[in-house]
């Protein structure tokens, strides 16, 4: 499905915020790199999934009315054989009927584990004044509490995209302490390039998160992604 | 001469009219504010008409030597550029008249209009500017002082410079900001060429006169003062790409909460977050302010330091102690203050008096310069840095202790200082700064610093001013050589 498409979809349904599998389409068509998800209705079509994507797998619910995943029992990780995912897909429906019974289910995302990487988020918002601005920052809780971001507004040049990751006061991270190999800045930098030219083309993108996003030493990908439109 | 540019036209040429007119009006200037703005246009170069119909103010007008008119349909001529200071209700009169004459711009001194956040303020600011735009008048305001020319005489008051050219722009969302740069600006060897304060922007707003600015072979540099903004995203994408050709100083207000509540009862503008504003500067290549003082800085170096593009700052004080602090805040700032290279330590060895003074950077050269007073070995010094391959621009810090006293009591003593330094900044391929602190004798330093921009030599009052305005200049001249 285009792009397009996809949000007419989403918008026929009443819905704004797009699926995280609808997102990672999305983005792909972006030219970002993202986790492959595969929308699975049953735990035959969950195990096939897997198989074909990889272990161990994860799966977290698909509901447009779901926010916080884990909250409700929605995610597992680290799913090793078919039969774990099998169970698990039964788990996941039977715990988010439980904690949140109103919730539409459209079923349950399959993907491969991604390897480890360096935890980064990136995303977009608009601005009253300025409309799209693109964010980077570290992942997880050092972006919460020290708030250490950088901003840029759409569209960016390579030099603003260079800047964006060079700014941030955790750059140290991202160049490789005690030992762990430095973060790939030049994919980070593509990343936020692509979005920008992306965000600038389609205005109707009110806002867009990718987190987290792992760093490598060679690369980046987006493992989880949220697109809300207009 | 088809200079009268009429109706949807350029944009620019009608601007170019507004900021270089050939005739003045004045409507409704008045006794009770001391005929501010007739007074303000005696220096005018060309003809200014008076427009009052209160026969109460006729005599003091005719006092002052101009002609006045009951209407503006009624002065012979085309009128090029209007001032309009007439209680709120006549504007849309004046307005309609300015539109019948075929003015080119008209400039609303007067205010009670969306500032006020009252509907009838809000409604009568919108009427006039619907009136405006389909007549395509340029309306300039309401609630500001309009254009300051200072080569022809177009003054916002009868304290500013008039009938010199200039090189400094200046565009404000407030009347005070405006003239204070000027006036303040003329003290810091700051000439302006062109300044616009246009307040509540109901038709023309900030991004129209950068625009103008921008295309001004008479400036050089552009300095803004900001409140809010109709457009961002036009006022960013022109930022970056006029601060790819000339500097523009961005001094913003309502950086804090309460400045945010001040700027809504100004212009009920949007808000954005400082981070992202922050950003957005950066990104565009602005160099920021946030006081009129810092504005003066960044303007001043911008125009009197030569560019340059290293952080690596010789510097030469007169006293230890002096020595100490300077460093601090050169490097606070971020500046680097790095040591000299051998050959460099070879030829100050040479005549540097060590005896209290030292010369690893900065050099504590009160001995070796000032107290015999010997601008020869001031000379050999600053050559010193000025060779040296560590160092990419040089601070120099004239004492007040030592030199201003001689100063007082030997005049001749400054014409010397001047003409090293000249000399120097002549010579030097190096951004070069002086600080000349006021310490206790504020007179004597503020001579010493005029004296020494009259022969294009930066002057600033303290470390930290020059530091801070040396760095934010540095790290333009990078961005505009795409090194960060």
């Amino acid at each position: 499905m285009s792009i397009a498409q996809l949000i007419d979809r989403a918008r026929s349904q009443g819905r704004t915020v797009l699926t995280e599998i609808e997102s990672k389409q999305v983005l792909e068509e972006a030219g970002i790199l993202t986790v492959k998800a595969r929308l699975a209705a049953s735990a035959q079509d969950a195990v096939a999934a897997a198989r074909e994507l990889g272990f161990p797998a994860v799966l977290k619910i698909v509901s447009p009315d779901v926010t916080h995943k884990t909250d409700v029992g929605g995610v597992r990780l680290g799913l090793k054989s078919p039969e774990e995912v099998a169970t698990a897909f039964d788990e996941i429906k039977a715990a988010v009927k439980r904690n949140q019974p109103d919730a539409r289910i459209e079923g349950v995302s399959v993907q491969a584990m991604a390897r480890p990487g360096i935890e980064v988020i990136i995303g977009m918002t608009k601005d009253p004044q300025f409309g799209p601005v693109l964010m980077f920052g570290l992942g997880g809780v050092l972006v919460e509490v020290l708030n250490d971001v950088s901003f840029r507004i759409v569209p960016l040049e390579p030099r603003d995209a260079r800047q964006m990751v060079r700014e941030i006061k955790g750059l140290p991270l991202l160049q490789g302490v005690r030992n762990q190999p430095p973060a790939d800045l030049a994919a980070l930098e593509r990343i936020l390039l692509r979005l920008s030219a992306f965000v600038d083309k389609h205005p109707e993108i009110e806002e867009l998160d990718l987190n987290p996003v792992f760093a490598y030493e060679d690369g980046a990908v987006a493992v989880d992604a949220r697109i809300v439109v207009s | 001469m088809a200079r009268a540019v009429r109706g949807q036209a350029n944009l620019i040429e009608r601007l170019d009219r507004a900021f270089n007119p050939l005739t003045v009006a004045v409507v409704g200037d008045k006794r009770a504010l001391g005929y501010l703005w007739l007074r303000a246009m005696s220096a005018f170069q060309g003809p200014v008409y008076s427009v009052q119909i209160d026969p109460a103010e006729l005599p003091g007008i005719q006092e002052l030597g101009v002609t006045n008119y009951p209407r503006l349909q009624d002065i012979p001529g085309e009128i090029d550029y209007v001032v309009c200071s007439v209680p709120r209700e006549v504007s849309p009169r004046i307005v309609a008249d300015c539109i019948e004459k075929g003015v080119g711009a008209v400039a609303l001194f007067t205010s009670g209009f969306a500032e006020t956040e009252q509907e009838e303020g809000v409604q009568l600011q919108k009427k006039l500017g619907e009136m405006a735009r389909a007549a395509g008048l340029l309306l300039i305001g309401p609630n500001c002082m309009g254009i300051y020319n200072p080569r022809l005489g177009l003054r916002h008051s009868g304290e500013q410079p008039a009938g010199e050219a200039g090189n400094a722009g200046f565009i404000s969302q407030s009347g005070t900001h405006c003239i204070n740069f000027s006036l303040v600006g003329h003290l810091h060897g700051i000439r302006c060429s062109k300044t616009v304060s246009f307040g509540n922007a109901e038709v023309l707003e900030a991004s129209d006169y950068l625009e103008y600015l921008a295309q001004d072979a008479e400036t050089e540099v552009i300095g803004l003062y900001l409140e809010g903004l109709n457009d961002g995203r036009r006022f960013f994408s022109l930022l970056r790409e006029t601060a790819r050709r000339k500097p523009v100083v961005v001094w913003k207000g309502g950086q804090t909460e309460a400045g945010v509540r001040a700027v809504y009862s100004h212009t009920a503008a949007l808000t954005t977050s400082s981070a992202v504003w922050n950003a957005a500067m950066r990104q565009a290549g602005a160099l920021q302010a946030d006081s009129l003082d810092q504005t003066i800085d960044l303007v001043k170096a911008l125009l009197y330091v030569r560019p340059g593009t290293g952080y690596r700052v010789g510097l030469v004080a007169m006293t230890g102690g002096q020595s100490v602090v300077i460093s601090d805040a050169f490097v606070k700032e971020g500046l680097e203050v790095p040591l000299l290279t051998p050959a460099s330590y070879d030829k100050l060895s040479s005549f540097f008096n060590v005896i209290g003074g030292s010369y690893r950077n900065p050099l504590d050269a009160g001995h070796t310069v000032a107290m015999g007073f010997a601008p020869a070995n001031l000379q050999r010094l600053l050559d010193i840095l000025d060779e040296d391959t560590n160092v990419d621009a040089v601070a120099l810090e004239i004492g007040a202790g030592f030199l201003a006293r001689r100063i007082r009591d030997n005049p001749a003593i400054l014409d010397a200082l001047t003409e090293a330094l000249a000399a120097f900044k002549k010579r030097t391929g190096k951004p070069f700064l002086a600080i000349v602190h006021p310490a206790h004798m504020e007179e004597v330093m503020a001579q010493v610093r005029g004296r020494l921009l009259d022969r294009g030599v930066a002057a600033f009052a303290t470390f930290q001013q020059a530091a801070r305005a040396l760095r934010k200049v540095i790290a333009y001249w990078r961005f505009r050589e795409g090194i960060d």
